[in-house]
């Protein structure tokens, strides 16, 4: 199973992911988790430093491919071993992030790079989670196209369930098969998200409250994987629950 | 004359030293081939040993001679086998030389080497890294549980490798004995690469001008390389 989450840029995409992985863990399956924002946060979220990215490893495919020694064989058997180097295991779960290209330029190349990896990665691992960069770009350029669910996060603004409904048109575009649900974060109330989530067609799966235990884990960059108990983690579990997905 | 003729030479003299010191076990292959085949992903919580980590050193290398210079089936080990190493992180070197008759040097690579990439065991996670001639392996708790040996590994490379065409040999050598012993096959393993780069830039270059070679060096000192050049620059005029 894997499991994109992505929604407007600031809506807590890398929280709400930081949890799922939590749950994941506790659960006691192996699973990758996809750092596929190049800002990283979800590494941070997690306390996990990656000593390689898959920007590391794009590069160093690209100066094997330059050097123009290695035939195709090769450089996907040579993609096994950076990958490998550049996961970071915690358990049962092991981590990849994306990583900042340090050149100018767009990250199409690290996208096929991350789809490659996703796909020859993800088949190995019983559940796979990646939080998405912010906006539509990824599952525009088809990066997001083996994914089983997108699960799109907003807060209340109309602008974000209107970007969320957006990710989902394209995802459905891109990866037919794929199935999408909404979670409202930051909600004052069920009310209050409710109204949200009435703004759009998209399946409603719960929201998330205001914590202050995940207001406090945030201010104070400590992992959560060590999130005890408390109302945001539950609802999270539970909207997982409801699409089906622990 | 073989591509490899300085390489077996040296490879040979190493293993003849090994056997005078008492280091060297050549596996009986006969218990050896029942190993279950498959893909497995060993996870660090799962892994009982690793071999070749990053953090050690780690050499892989393949090369292929006549008939006359490899033939049978040997799998040989210096140092600790996997059950017996104690776990954790310990050096590692495998390196394969295939005897046969091989009509086209370069589809003989290829073949062996992609052999050898497909060699997939349960419990036992192959990673290798071609550019720096290296290999980072794990074994899982399980596999050694259950009496994993480099000799399972040994027998079904030999074994896949036989199953090719025109090929009549095959040994494999694994070094896990220390640092020091991994790393006195690196001349030969580098002079090994030297060749087959040199095999694979006449092949996919298609550049015959000697001048400005970079490999200019290796054609000079293996007479093979130079009839192979030869041939090739008949065909494309």
């Amino acid at each position: 199973m894997i499991l994109a989450v992505s929604g407007k840029g600031g809506v807590g995409k890398t929280t709400i992911s930081a949890i799922a992985s939590k749950a994941l863990l506790e659960k006691g399956e192996r699973s990758l988790i996809v750092d596929a924002d190049p800002a990283g946060g979800l590494a941070m979220a997690l306390d996990i430093t990656p000593v390689k990215t898959l920007n590391d490893v794009r590069k160093e495919i690209i100066a094997e491919v330059k050097e123009g020694k290695r035939d195709e064989r090769d450089l996907a058997v040579s993609l096994d071993y950076l990958l490998a180097e550049a996961l970071t295991e915690r358990g049962p779960l092991a981590f990849l992030s994306i990583g900042r290209p340090e050149d100018a330029g767009c990250y199409c190349k690290v996208n096929v790079i991350l789809k490659d990896a996703i796909e020859g990665l993800a088949g190995q691992f019983a559940s796979t989670i990646v939080d998405a960069e912010a906006g539509i770009e990824q599952v525009n350029r088809q990066v997001l196209g083996p994914v089983d669910y997108v699960l799109l996060v907003s807060d209340t603004s109309a602008k974000g369930v209107k970007v969320a409904e957006t990710i989902r048109d394209v995802a459905k575009k891109f990866a037919p098969s794929a199935k999408c649900g909404l979670v409202i974060n930051r909600a004052r109330g069920a009310d209050d998200a409710l109204a949200a989530a009435s703004r759009t067609d998209v399946d409603y799966l719960g929201f998330v409250p205001e914590d202050p235990t995940v207001r406090e884990f945030d201010d104070e960059a400590r992992s959560f994987l060590e999130l005890p108990d408390c109302p945001a983690q539950d609802a999270i579990k539970a909207a997982l629950s409801t699409a089906g997905l622990i | 004359m073989g591509l490899f003729d300085a390489q077996i030479n040296e490879l040979r003299a190493s293993i003849d030293a090994w056997q005078e010191a008492g280091r060297l076990v050549t596996f009986d292959l006969a218990g050896l081939r029942d190993w279950p085949r498959g893909e497995t992903l060993v996870l660090e919580e799962d892994c009982g040993l690793e071999l070749g980590n990053p953090s050690t050193a780690s050499i892989t290398f393949l090369m292929w001679a006549d008939p006359g210079v490899v033939d049978g089936r040997k799998v040989r080990l210096v140092g600790p086998d996997a059950g017996d190493a104690g776990g954790g992180t310990i050096p590692f070197a495998q390196v394969i030389v295939a005897g046969g008759e091989f009509a086209d040097e370069y589809e003989a690579f290829r073949d062996l080497r992609d052999t050898v990439y497909d060699v997939r065991l349960e419990g036992f996670m192959p990673r290798s890294l071609p550019s720096r001639q290296t290999t980072w392996c794990r074994v899982s708790n399980a596999a050694l549980a259950g009496g994993f040996s480099l000799g399972h590994l040994g027998a079904a490379l030999v074994d896949d490798i036989m199953e090719l065409d025109n090929v009549s040999g095959a040994e494999v050598l694994f070094v896990t004995g220390s640092v020091i012993e991994v790393n006195s096959l690196s001349g030969t393993a580098a002079g090994a690469r030297r060749v087959v780069d040199a095999l694979m830039k006449m092949y996919t270059e298609k550049n015959f001008d000697c001048t400005t070679c970079e490999y200019k060096d290796v054609c000079d000192s293996v007479m093979e390389l130079k009839d192979i050049r030869r041939k090739l620059a008949e065909e494309r005029t």
